[in-house]
Parts: structure tokens; sequence; C-alpha cells
């Protein structure tokens, strides 16, 4: 039998907050990504990731993707908020559609010095089918694609090998809603 | 190459301007400003404002914008010019006032040089505006304007910037009408005009099964327009349920009206507030559950089913979780139910929620405003009741400036109209109402405006009297002198130990003379038996006047739920005979 807490644990003192991907289509002017990181650092709204890129030329559009940890609640109001900024066409919280798609991308640099170590790298690299950019006698750069959490754990497997030098960037994920 | 269809940016802006119906803009010239002021000189139907600093040119915007319906528009240099209107943009943004603020920059190729009265407008006000332009093209500058206004008038109302560097006011294009625009409907956010029609059934049907109803009305009932408080009657009349109203919903529905509660939240009515701790339905009409309004949250109206209706999404379940709500605006859904109750022939006449008024008519009796004047001193409250005794004939407009006085003139003064109370609630301004007041009696200029004021608030705005005498703008500023920060020292009385740090107005200038001084007209009422006399006397006078208003220097405003208590642990006045101790109590809350 497990003994007792001296101290009640509060069970909903935390607040539920999950991580939740948003995908924003915005029109493509200055000052965008401003209002957008402005609207989040001031109203005390976290910024996990954050990748933008011009999606339509011709329409002017960017596509502006945002990881952020909150309460469902906070959540929505952070929809609410986006889609009151002007050049905003809609903002989406990705886990609320029934399908959708992310992936990120990263680059990561292995620094080793020795044999067992590139033999245990390269199973690794293999398993989670990373691509090699570039491989020298003492380092390697992958390439590594798909969710956050399958970056994550690859990360976290390389770091089971002792005496390695890591050097990496990741694009933080982008979503596409179906 | 001279093309007669082209015009510079500053004709550009001044035609836009015309086409925009515009015929008032408050502002104050500098360098960068220059070519615009060139174009203003020998034209005639835009009427420049010229005030003394550019914080009055905002808030006299928004006073003009409040009191009309219409855009407020306001034109300002560079660098200063720009910074002194932050705190108005400000302002706007959080009471939803339409106005569009034009702001000279440094010319383009030194913007980012440091240059002289260069700084970094849209970064500044990004977070101030509904939304900031810098335009870099002088073709873009038609467009950009026309936006701006749809923008600052649609939806949620809101302050929108442009700021137009010096080169591109000298800059040629062709003009671009109005008429000649397509919006993006995106950009412009005009919220729904579809009737909700289920949101309408549910209401009408909870409305048929409510024991205790209430109506919570806020500011956004003023932004759908007259109309929306029509409707708003209408429907109250129809129904006989109770209603109160936010600082802002003032005036939406009319205050001596038998079904009006007053105002609601931290120095609202007693029977307001308890109304919406007991209702068990609450039906918010463009209110935005403030935290003035709701006090702490986990006892906010506990048993009530809540509908909410606000063109603004974000304020929906943002501070208060609700059961139903509408994004459609205000005056189409009020209509829609109004019209669905005559379609149906509903009924109300048998419900009257007799048990419900008899409980609100309990907590009436506790009189909480009742106050006692005495034969000597003037009380703060006593001089807004004959105030609003001696002018509640004429067509008046009362704009405020923040404290004490605020809070009684709210209390004391009934307004039976909308937009004829001008306030700044959300942030909470001192020296927003002598500005406003000039905007107001630009707007209206055969009405009384009044600015209810306290004296260190009328002090952050004075020089505005200036150009309330240049442009015979009969303004009144209606002083309760109490020679104290009174709501600061009211706090610090309540929940400081009475150490009243820094709230004592020392070294106040002689009001009368002051007056004088600026070519206005100063009186004086010291006591009692002066007041109504020289109330009298300053509605007569036909300029603007400054009466200096002795009243009792620790007089407190009740009731007052402390921020952080709940609607239920209101304190009461010492007048409260039942409840002595409340003053005691209420230092361990908050
Ligand atoms: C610009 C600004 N600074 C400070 C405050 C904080 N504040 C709120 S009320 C108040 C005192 C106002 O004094 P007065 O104008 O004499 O009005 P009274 O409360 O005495 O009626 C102060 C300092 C504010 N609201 N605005
Ligand atoms: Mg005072």
């Amino acid at each position: 039998m497990s003994s007792t807490s001296v101290y009640p644990t509060p069970i909903n003192a935390f607040k539920q907050s999950k991580r939740s991907v948003l995908s924003v289509i915005v029109d493509n002017e200055p000052g965008i990504l401003a209002r957008i990181v402005g609207l989040f650092s001031g109203r005390g709204y976290n910024i996990e990731a954050l990748n933008v890129t011009v999606v339509d030329v011709k329409k002017n559009l960017s596509r502006i993707t945002i990881e952020t940890l909150g309460e469902e609640k906070v959540i929505s109001q952070i929809i609410a908020q986006l889609e009151k900024l002007v050049p905003v066409h809609s903002a989406t919280n990705l886990a609320n559609l029934s399908e959708s798609y992310e992936a990120e991308i990263c680059l990561v640099k292995i620094e080793f010095e020795n044999e067992e170590q590139d033999q245990k790298i390269l199973n690794f690299a293999d398993i989670y089918r990373s691509r090699t950019v570039q491989k020298r006698q003492n380092f390697v750069v992958y390439e590594i694609s798909g969710t956050s959490e399958r970056i994550n754990k690859f990360l976290d497997d390389l770091d089971t090998i002792g005496g390695i030098k890591v050097e990496l960037v990741r694009s933080g994920p982008i979503g596409l809603g179906i | 190459m001279n093309n007669e269809n082209e015009f510079t940016g500053a004709d550009i802006l001044l035609k836009a301007l015309k086409d925009q119906e515009v015929d008032t803009i408050f502002g104050y010239p500098g360098g960068a400003v220059l070519p615009i002021y060139d174009a203003i000189f020998g034209q005639n139907f835009l009427k420049h404002v010229l005030v003394r600093q550019e914080a009055g040119a905002v808030h006299a915007a928004e006073g003009y914008a409040r009191s009309s319906g219409k855009v407020g528009v306001l034109l300002v240099t560079s660098g200063p010019g720009v910074t002194n209107v932050v705190t108005g943009l400000t302002d706007a943004l959080m009471d939803s006032i339409p106005i569009v603020c034009i702001s000279g920059q440094v010319p383009s190729h030194l913007i980012g040089t440091d240059a002289f009265q260069e700084c970094d407008t849209t970064g500044i006000t990004r977070p101030c505006t509904k939304h900031n332009y810098l335009v870099k093209d002088v073709s873009k500058l038609s467009e950009t304007i026309h936006e701006a206004f749809k923008i600052a008038s649609s939806g949620r109302p809101g302050p929108v910037l442009i700021d137009i560097p010096k080169d591109i006011q000298f800059a040629k294009s062709k003009y671009i009408s109005k008429k000649d625009i397509s919006f993006r409907e995106h950009r412009i956010k005009a919220g729904s005009k579809n009737v909700d029609k289920n949101f309408v059934k549910e209401l009408v049907n909870h409305i048929k099964k409510s024991e205790r109803p209430i109506f919570y009305v806020g500011g956004g009932c003023l932004n759908s327009g007259h109309q929306a408080s029509q409707e708003l009657i209408k429907l109250v009349n129809k129904t006989n349920i109770p209603i109160t109203t936010t600082l802002h919903g003032l005036g939406c529905f009319p205050g001596e009206d038998k079904s009006s509660l007053g105002m609601l939240g931290m120095h609202g009515n007693y029977e307001a507030n308890l109304a919406m701790n007991k209702c068990d339905l609450m039906i918010n009409v463009g209110a935005r559950f403030d935290d003035r309004v709701t006090g702490r949250l986990d006892a906010f109206s506990p048993d009530s089913i809540k509908f909410h209706i606000d063109i603004d999404q974000s304020s929906i379940n943002k501070n208060v979780k609700v059961n139903f709500h509408t994004n459609t605006d205000i005056t189409i859904t009020l209509k829609e139910i109004n019209a669905f109750i005559d379609s149906n022939n509903i009924d109300f006449g048998d419900k009257d929620y007799d048990n419900w008024w008899g409980q609100i008519n309990e907590w009436r009796k506790k009189e909480c405003l009742h106050y006692e004047q005495g034969d000597e001193v003037i009380k703060p409250q006593h001089a807004i009741s004959r105030l609003y005794e001696l002018t509640k004939q004429k067509d008046t407009f009362v704009t405020t400036e923040v404290g004490q006085h605020q809070m009684w003139a709210a209390q004391y003064y009934k307004f039976s109209k909308p937009n004829r109370w001008i306030t700044s609630g959300g942030l909470g301004t001192m020296g927003f109402g002598m500005p406003a007041a000039v905007g107001a009696q630009m707007a209206n200029p055969d009405s009384l405006v009044i600015d209810i004021a306290g004296e260190a608030s009328f002090l952050m705005n004075i020089q505005e009297i200036a150009t309330a005498v240049q442009y015979k703008l009969p303004i009144k500023i209606f002083i309760l002198n109490n020679e104290y920060m009174g709501m600061v020292r009211q706090w610090q009385e309540l929940l400081h130990g009475s150490r009243y740090s820094e709230s004592y107005v020392d070294a106040l200038p002689d009001f009368k003379k002051l007056a004088e001084s600026f070519n206005a007209v100063g009186v004086r009422a010291k006591n009692i038996s002066e007041l109504d006399d020289t109330i009298n006397e300053m509605i007569s006078i036909d300029r603007p006047v400054i009466a200096d208003i002795w009243v009792d220097k620790k007089e407190n405003c009740f009731p007052m739920i402390p921020s952080g208590a709940a609607h239920h642990e209101m304190l009461l006045s010492k007048y409260d005979k039942e409840n002595p101790e409340n003053q005691e109590k209420g230092k361990v809350l908050v």
C-alpha cells in the first residue's frame, strides 16, 4: 500500500495547458508579424514556435504557423484575438479539424570522436530515416523531418550516446488542415 | 508632366476627408505636417480646431465621436506630436470609440536614421489602435484613408492611425473616391448581419421560463446606434424585465424609468448588483464582463443562464462563460427578438415577475444612494443632483474626468438618451473630460455641454480652456473641488489605514481668477446657500465657464465593491443604518 501524502495534491490547481498548433492566413504586409507577436506578448500568451512564409504570391498571402501552450479557453481567446487583426483572413486550431498534417524540419550537425559513436549515430539516423546532408571524418549533418514529437525523440535518442557534440536548428512545426 | 488628374498627397487627404463627410478636425501643426496644413489653408469645407496640446485633440475627437455617432478626426505632427496622443488612442481602443488619427512622419528616405522628430509611430501605436498604417506610396493613400474610416466605424469601433511621411504629402497621384473602392471583407470585420434565429428562439423561451431575469446593457448598445436603444426600450416594456447598465450603457435606457436599476459594478447600485448576483437569467447586451462590473469572478452571478449579444467575438467567453451568444449586431438582434415576440403573440403580461420585483423593491428600500445634505458644506452628491435638476429640461451632454466626481455623476445624473454621457471608462483617463467637452460642443453647437470635473483631473488638460475660448465654445467646467484626489484618498482611507500618501492637492490655483486669465468666466459656490444660484448663473452665461464648487473634502463614494470582492460583499455608506459596521468589515476584503 502506498503511503498517504502529508499534503493533499491539488489536482485542479494545475491548469490544463495543452499544446496547440494554430494556422493563420494573413495579408503579407509590413508589420503583420509584429502585430501577431505583439498580441501574444501583450496579452501574456506563449509562443513556443513560429513559422511565416508567403504561400500565395498572386494574392499576397502568407501562412503563419504558431505553436502555443494554453488552456482550451485561452486558445479560443487567442483565435478570437487573432481574427480581430485587420490583415488576418482566418485563424484555425489544427486540433479542432478532423484531419490535419504536421511537419517540422531539423538540421543537425553531430561531431563524434570514435567509430563506436559513429555506428550508433548511423543506427539512429537509419531508424528515423534522416537524410545525410554531409559526412566528414569527424562529423555528420542530417536532415530529419516529421512531427515535432518525432524530432524530439530522435534528439533524445542521440542524447543517450555519450561524448558527441550536437548543434541543431529547427523550423518549428508547420501544419495543414485538410 | 503636369497631369491635372493628379493631386499631392496633402490634397488627396483633404479630398478623402471631404468624401467621408468630415467637417471638423482637431489638430496641432508641426514640421512633418506642414504640407497638410498648407492644404487646409484657404479651403472652407473643413473646420480645423487648434487645440493646445495633442492630448486635447485626441480626447476632443473622442468627445466629438461619442456625442455625434460620427468618426472623430485629428491631425498631429511626427515625434512628440504623435507620442502625445498615445493615451487618447488607448482610451478610444478601450472604450470602442471610432476615431481616425492622421500623423505626419519624417520623409521616407530619413525613416530609420533617428531623424529630427522621428519616432516609430506605427510601432508605438500598434497595440493601442484597432489598426494603423505607414503610407509608403502616394498611389495607395486614397484607398488607405477610406479603409481607415471604414475600419474605425465598423464592427466594434476603435481608433485607426495613418502615418504619412512628408514626401508622400508632396508626391502626386490620382485620387480614388470612396465609391470607387471595393473593401475587402476580411479586413473590415463588420460582424454578422444575419440574425441568429436559434439564439432568438432560445432567448425568448428562457425569458418565458425564467423567474428572475435581468438585462445587463453596455456600451455596445450605444455603438449599435440610436435604434438599438429604441428596440431595447420596446423589449423591456414588453417583458417587464429589470435592466441595469454599465458605466457606458447609461442613457441607452431612460435612467428614471421604473424598470431601470441604474448602474451596476464597483460603484453601482445595491439593487443592481444584488439582482445580478441572484438572477436566474442574464441577458447581456453589448457589455464585456469587465472586472469593475463582475467583481470576484467565481462569485459572479452563480445561478444564471447567460445570453450574450456582442459584435466582438473576442468578448464572448473571455472573462465569463456564457450559455448562448450571438455576434450579430445588437440592433438587428433586438429587432428580431421583438418581431419574434410579436409575430408569435407571446404575451408576458401574466408573467410580470412579481416575486422578483418584490425582492428588488426590498433591495431598493436600502436607498443606497441616500446622503444627508447639511446646511453648510455642499455634499458632492447634492451638487450633482442639483445640477441634474437644473439642467434636465435642456438637451445636455455631460463629459467627466476620472475619480469620485465621475462616479457621483454616473449615480446622480440621469440620462434618458444615448450619446449624452461621455466618460473614460476602460482606461480611466484623468484629463479626458475637458477636451471631450470641446469635441462634444463642436458636434452639438446648440446644446449645453458640461464637464463634471475634479480639481486634480482638470489640471491635467487645463490648457484646452484656451481652445474653448478661441472657438467660442460655451462649455461648462463643473468642478467638485475637494482639494483631494478624492478617489485615491478614499482607497487610502478604506484600504491603506488612512495614510493619505500624496493624495492631497496642494497649491491649487484660484479657479475663478484662472478662468478670467483665459478670458473665460469663473463662478464659485462655497456653501449650500450659493449652490443653485451658481449653477443657474453658469448655465445662463453663453461663454466657457469654470464653476468652482467647494464640496465636502472627506466624502466617500458608495456603494463600493472593493476590487476582488463579490457583488454581495458591497460596502454601503455611513448613512446605511442597518449595517453600520460595513466599513469595518470592508477593510479585510480585497
Ligand atoms: C492619468 C491618470 N493618472 C492617475 C490616475 C489615478 N487616479 C484615479 S482617480 C484619481 C484622483 C482624481 O482626483 P480628482 O480629479 O480631484 O477627482 P476626485 O476623485 O477628487 O473627484 C487618480 C489620481 C488616473 N485615473 N489617470
Ligand atoms: Mg478632487
